[in-house]
C-alpha cells in the first residue's frame, strides 16, 4: 500500500500542484482529531481539489493506486466524527479549502447552488449582500458548517424547509468510477438544463437518495431551495416544570404541526440542553464526572435562566406583528389547557441566550449560541446520538425515562432536545464528557451503546451517527437492507475507493 | 488538553496563567473555518490550535524557540475570532501575548526585522515621533524603490492616506448646554498624527450631548501596539501612565474613559489584567467605546441626514474584543442611513496594528479580500470604528471610509466628514428611506418589507 500511496500522491502533486497536497505531521495529526469516544483515525493525506475534474482525477488515480479516500466539506461535523476518515489511511479530500464558491442564486425561482465548502455563513452573508429577499434554513450548529455535508447527513434546521437533503434540489456527483452523475431533471443529456435545480421527480428512478448518508460518489454541487424571507418573524416560547410534562407537551405539539398551524418545527429541550449552553457543569468538579447532575443542580439552574424541564419554541411568519398576534392568542390559548405551560414572548426570549438561539434559528441567522453546550464537562469529548419518537406523548415520555435512566446509570447528564414536526420528533441527545479522562470515555462510548440497543429493541432506529457507531448501527439493519446497500456500491464504487466503512458499507 | 510545566516553570505567573489556559483547548476546531490565517494557507500552524500546541511547546521547552514556531506566532493576527468561535471559550488573547512577551525576551531576530520593530516601537506610541516620521517617509517616497520590502510598505501607506494631525493639548472640552456626564477621552498616538477629524468629531459630538471631555495630562498611547509586538514592558510602562492620568480625574468624578479607537479600547478596558491594580481595574470598567457611551447618552438627531448607503466595517476588536456589534449600526440607522452589513464581517481586514507592516503580503491579501466585500454591498459611505481598518479598507477600495463618529457627528449638526467634503454622493432612491434599510440582519425583525414572498 505504502508504494501505491507514494505513485498517488505524487500523481495528485503533479496535477494539483505542490499545495493540492499536504502529508505533513500537523496535517495528518489534526485531521485524524475528532471528539468521539474512540481514538483519534489518522489520515495518510490530505488533498485540496479546486474543481469536480479535480475530483475526477483523484477518484481515478484512487481507483488506479486502490487509495482510499475520505470527502469532507468544511470538517465542522463535530460530535458525530468531526473531519476524521471512516478508518485510519485514508485519504482526505477536503473539499472546502478551494470548491467554496456559490455557484448560482436564481432570486425569482429563490434557490441557490453551492459547492461543499459553501458554509451557512457564507450563503447567509451573500442573502443579505442582495437585498435579503431570501431565507436559507440554518443548523443551530457552527455558522461555518457546510451546506452540503449537512445536507447530505441528512441535516436540519427549524424553518418550513428544515429538512436539508429535502429541499436540496439536483447533484453534481463524481461516482466511484470516475463519471460525473447529474441528479434529478440534470440527468437530460443536455447543455441546457432548465430545470435541475427546480424539479427533483421527473423521468426515471430518483437516484439522489443514494448519496444521503452512504459513500457511493462525492457531491460537487448541489441546489438548495429557499424561502422568501418573511417581513416578520415572532416567536413563542413556553416552560413546563416537570419531566414527565413531556407527555403532554408533544401531544399539544402534535396537532398545530399537523395541520400546520405552525409554519416552524417546535424545539422541545429539556433544562440541561439549554442551560447548558451557558456555563459549565457546576457539579462536576466535585463528581469528578462520575454521577449525573442532581434534581436540586437542575432546579438550580433553571431559576437562574428563568427556563423550565422542558421549553417549548415555535415561531409564525407573517406581514407584521399585528398580523400575527391572534395567531400567538391561538397558541397560547392551545397550551394554556395544560395548566402548567409558562408563557415567554418574543421580546423577554431575546433576553435570555439559549431561546435567543431558536429565534435565531427561526429567522435563518447562523448564531453559534449553542455550541456553549460543547463546555459543560471538560475535555472534548462529545458525541450525538439522534433516534426518534413518534409523535405520541405517551411513547415520547417513556423513551425520555428510558434514556435518562441510562445517562444516570452512566454517570452522563442528560441533555435532549426534541425537534418535532407533526408526526416524528428527532431527539437531539447530547453527550459531553471528559475524552482526557479513560473512565468517563468508557461509560460514555457504554451509554451510547446501551441507548442505541434499548431503543432498537422498542422499534427506534437512529438517523445520523457518529462514525465510530456506523459499523455498528448497520449491524442493526436488517440483512437484506446490508446486502442492497454493498450491492449498490459495488455497482458504482467497484473498488471500494470512497470512503469505505462510512455509514457501514464497503 | 494535558501540560507538562515543571513545578518551577509554574511558579512563574506567565506560565501559570498559560498552562491554564491552555487546558481549556480541547481541539474541537471550529476556531479553524474562522481564522484568517487557516483560511488563506490551510496550514495547521496557522491555525488558532496550532498556534496553541506550539506555543505550549514553547513554553514547556523553555528558552529560546525555534524560528518555525516564531514564523507562524508571527503570522496571527491577533483578532479574535478565533474567540468568537471557540464553544469553550479559550483565553486565546492572553495566551498570544504571553507567547509574544516570550518570544521577544528569548528569540534573536534577524537585524532587520529587530530594527523594524524596534522603529516601529519607538514610533507609533508617540505621536510627535510618528509625525516626524510620516513627513521622513513622504520625503522618501521618492527613494522608495531602492529600500527593503517592509519600509516600502510603510512609505506606501503614508502616501495612501495623507496625515491630518493634530496633537491634542490637555484641557477640558466644556458640555454644550447641561453637563450630563464628565467623561475623558483617549486622544491615542498614531490617530492623532494621521486624522485630527476622529477627535474632533468625538469631542464635538459628547460636547453636544452633554459631556464634559478632558484631554488628561499624562495620558498617551494605550500601549496596545508595543504589547501586540511583545514589548509588555513598554506596554504597562504607557497602560500605567494612563490609569495615573485618569485616576487623578476620580475625585472629582469620572462617569467613562471614551475611546474612539476600537483596538485601544480592547486593551484600556483589560487594563486590570494587564496592570492587576485596583485603579487599572476600575479604569478598565469605565472605558467605553464612542458608541456604547452614545448609546447611553441617547443619541439626538440634529438635520436630517439622507438615507445613503453606509456599509458598515466590523473592526476586530470592536466585534470579538469588545462584543459590539449592534451599538453603531443602531446609531446609524436612527439618525437615517441605509446600514448595510458586510459579508464574512467576521473576518479581518489585515490592519491589525501593527500587522499591515509586518505581515505585508498576508495584510495585502486580507485587505483585497475585504475591500472586495465593502465593494460588493454597493455603498455610498463605509464606515468603520478603527483608524487602522479605516486606512487599510481606504487602500483597496474606492469609496470614502470614514469613522462612524464621523457620520454621527455630521448627522447631528457636525461638519461633514473630511472624507466625503467635494465627493458628490449618489442621491438616493426615495424607496431606500424606509426606516430598516434594505439589507441588515442584525436582528432577524429587521428584515425589508419587498420580500420575494407573499405574506
Amino acid at each position: 500500500m505504502s508504494n501505491n500511496l507514494e505513485a498517488f500522491f505524487s500523481d495528485i502533486g503533479k496535477m494539483l500542484g505542490a499545495d493540492g497536497v499536504n502529508r505533513s505531521e500537523a496535517t495528518i495529526r489534526r485531521y485524524g482529531e475528532n471528539t468521539m469516544a474512540c481514538d483519534d483515525v489518522l489520515p495518510a493525506g490530505v488533498v485540496y481539489p479546486a474543481s469536480t475534474a479535480d475530483v475526477q482525477a483523484i477518484v481515478r488515480a484512487a481507483n488506479t493506486y486502490h487509495v482510499p479516500l475520505y470527502p469532507v466539506s468544511t470538517g465542522h461535523n463535530i460530535g458525530l466524527g468531526s473531519r476524521a476518515a471512516a478508518r485510519s489511511g485514508q485519504v482526505v479530500v477536503d473539499l472546502g479549502y478551494r470548491m467554496n464558491r456559490i455557484l448560482e442564486i436564481d432570486e425569482k425561482l429563490a434557490f441557490a447552488v453551492v459547492e461543499p465548502g459553501v458554509s451557512y455563513q457564507a450563503l447567509h452573508d451573500e442573502l443579505v449582500r442582495r437585498g435579503n429577499k431570501l431565507m436559507l434554513d440554518v443548523t443551530s450548529g457552527p455558522p461555518q458548517g457546510g451546506m452540503i455535508g449537512n445536507a447530505l447527513d441528512k441535516g436540519a434546521g427549524y424553518t418550513p424547509y428544515f429538512d436539508h437533503f429535502g429541499f436540496s434540489c439536483g447533484l453534481e456527483i463524481v461516482l466511484g468510477n470516475g463519471e460525473v452523475l447529474r441528479t434529478g431533471d440534470g440527468a437530460l443529456n443536455s447543455e441546457t438544463l432548465a430545470n435541475w435545480h427546480t424539479s427533483k421527480y421527473s423521468f426515471g428512478p430518483i437516484l439522489d437518495g443514494l448519496f444521503a448518508q452512504s459513500n457511493y460518489g462525492i457531491v460537487t454541487r448541489m441546489g438548495v431551495w429557499l424561502l422568501p424571507r418573511p417581513p416578520m418573524v415572532r416567536s413563542f416560547h413556553f416552560t413546563f416544570p416537570d419531566d414527565d410534562d413531556l407527555e403532554a407537551v408533544i401531544d399539544l405539539c402534535r396537532p398545530m404541526k399537523m395541520s400546520n398551524f405552525v409554519p416552524t418545527l417546535f424545539r422541545v429541550a429539556n433544562d440541561l440542553y439549554l442551560c447548558g449552553s451557558e456555563g459549565e457543569s457546576p457539579e462536576y468538579a466535585a463528581s469528578k464526572g462520575k454521577t449525573s447532575i442532581s434534581d436540586e443542580g437542575r432546579r438550580a439552574l433553571r431559576e437562574r435562566h428563568g427556563l423550565g424541564a422542558w421549553n417549548v419554541s415555535g415561531a409564525f411568519y407573517g406581514p407584521s406583528s399585528a398580523a400575527l398576534e391572534p395567531m400567538i392568542q391561538r397558541v397560547r390559548d392551545h397550551f394554556g389547557q395544560s395548566g402548567k405551560a409558562t408563557y415567554i414572548d418574543h421580546a423577554d426570549a431575546g433576553a435570555i441566550p439559549p431561546l435567543q438561539v431558536a429565534i435565531n434559528a427561526f429567522s435563518g441567522v447562523p448564531s453559534l449560541g449553542e455550541l456553549g453546550l460543547l463546555k459543560w464537562r471538560p475535555g472534548g469529548g462529545n458525541l450525538w446520538f439522534l433516534p426518534g419518537t413518534p409523535m405520541d406523548g405517551k411513547i415520547a415520555n417513556e423513551f425520555q425515562r428510558i434514556c435518562r435512566g441510562i445517562y444516570e446509570e452512566h454517570g452522563m447528564d442528560y441533555m435532549v432536545m426534541n425537534v418535532c414536526g407533526p408526526r416524528f420528533a428527532r431527539g437531539l441527545h447530547v453527550m459531553t464528557f471528559n475524552r482526557e479522562d479513560a473512565d468517563e470515555r468508557g461509560r460514555a462510548d457504554a451509554c451510547y451503546r446501551r441507548m442505541s440497543e434499548e431503543v432498537a429493541s422498542r422499534g427506534v432506529y437512529v438517523g445520523r451517527a457518529p462514525i465510530q457507531y456506523h459499523d455498528f448501527h448497520m449491524a442493526q439493519a436488517m440483512p437484506v437492507y446490508r446486502d442492497a446497500c454493498n450491492s449498490v456500491k459495488v455497482a458504482l464504487d467497484p473498488n471500494g475507493v470512497i470512503a469505505p466503512g462510512r455509514y457501514g458499507i464497503g | 488538553m494535558q501540560t507538562a510545566f515543571t513545578p518551577d516553570q509554574l511558579a512563574r505567573p506567565e506560565i501559570a496563567e498559560a498552562d491554564g489556559i491552555l487546558k481549556t483547548c480541547v481541539h474541537y476546531g471550529f476556531c479553524t473555518g474562522t481564522c484568517p490565517t487557516y483560511v488563506l494557507f490551510r496550514d495547521e500552524n496557522d491555525s488558532p490550535r496550532g498556534r496553541i500546541d506550539l506555543i505550549k511547546a514553547m513554553l514547556e521547552k523553555g528558552g529560546a524557540p525555534d524560528p518555525k514556531t516564531v514564523h507562524h506566532l508571527d503570522r496571527c493576527l491577533s483578532c479574535l475570532s478565533c474567540m468568537t468561535t471557540c464553544a469553550v471559550k479559550v483565553d486565546y488573547v492572553h495566551l498570544i501575548d504571553i507567547a509574544r512577551s516570550h518570544i521577544e525576551k528569548n528569540f534573536r531576530r534577524p537585524l532587520p526585522d529587530r530594527m523594524l520593530r524596534l522603529l516601529l516601537a519607538q514610533t507609533l506610541p508617540y505621536p510627535a515621533r510618528f509625525l516626524a516620521a510620516l513627513r521622513l517617509a513622504r520625503l522618501a517616497q521618492h527613494f522608495a524603490r531602492l529600500m527593503p520590502g517592509r519600509l516600502r510598505g510603510l512609505i506606501g501607506m503614508a502616501k495612501a492616506r495623507p496625515a491630518k494631525p493634530e496633537i491634542l493639548s490637555p484641557q477640558v472640552h466644556f458640555a454644550q448646554g447641561e453637563r450630563l456626564m464628565r467623561v475623558a477621552i483617549l486622544a491615542g498616538c498614531a490617530q492623532q498624527a494621521l486624522d485630527r477629524s476622529i477627535n474632533a468629531a468625538t469631542i464635538r459630538i459628547l460636547q453636544r450631548h452633554g459631556c464634559d471631555v478632558i484631554v488628561a495630562e499624562g495620558a498617551g498611547c494605550c500601549g496596545a501596539l508595543p504589547l501586540h509586538m511583545g514589548f509588555e514592558a513598554q506596554a504597562k510602562t504607557l497602560a500605567s501612565a494612563n490609569v495615573d492620568a485618569w485616576s487623578r480625574l476620580l475625585n472629582g468624578g469620572l462617569d467613562a474613559v471614551v475611546v474612539n479607537a476600537s483596538g485601544c479600547g480592547t486593551t484600556l478596558k483589560d487594563y486590570g489584567h494587564l496592570l492587576g491594580s485596583e485603579n487599572a481595574k476600575r479604569i478598565g470598567a469605565l472605558t467605553r467605546d464612542i458608541t456604547e457611551i452614545l448609546m447611553q447618552l441617547g443619541l439626538r438627531a440634529g438635520r436630517e441626514m439622507k438615507p445613503y448607503r453606509v456599509a458598515y466595517h466590523d473592526a476586530c476588536s470592536l466585534q470579538h474584543g469588545q462584543k459590539l456589534i449592534a451599538p453603531p449600526r443602531q446609531l446609524l440607522k436612527r439618525v437615517g442611513f441605509t446600514v448595510l452589513d458586510v459579508p464574512e464581517k467576521h473576518f479581518c481586514c489585515g490592519s491589525a496594528g501593527t500587522y499591515n507592516l509586518l505581515q505585508p503580503e498576508i495584510a495585502n491579501a486580507l485587505g483585497q479580500r475585504k475591500a472586495a466585500h465593502v465593494e460588493s454591498t454597493d455603498p455610498d459611505i463605509v464606515a468603520a470604528g478603527n483608524l487602522g481598518c479605516m486606512v487599510q479598507i481606504g487602500r483597496f477600495g474606492a469609496t470614502p471610509v470614514v469613522h462612524t463618529v464621523e457620520l454621527l457627528d455630521w448627522a447631528t449638526g457636525g461638519p461633514v466628514p473630511a472624507a466625503l467634503q467635494g465627493r458628490a454622493l449618489r442621491e438616493p432612491p426615495a424607496a431606500a428611506s424606509a426606516p430598516e434599510g434594505a439589507a441588515i440582519s442584525v436582528t432577524p425583525d429587521q428584515t425589508p418589507p419587498d420580500s420575494a414572498g407573499i405574506w
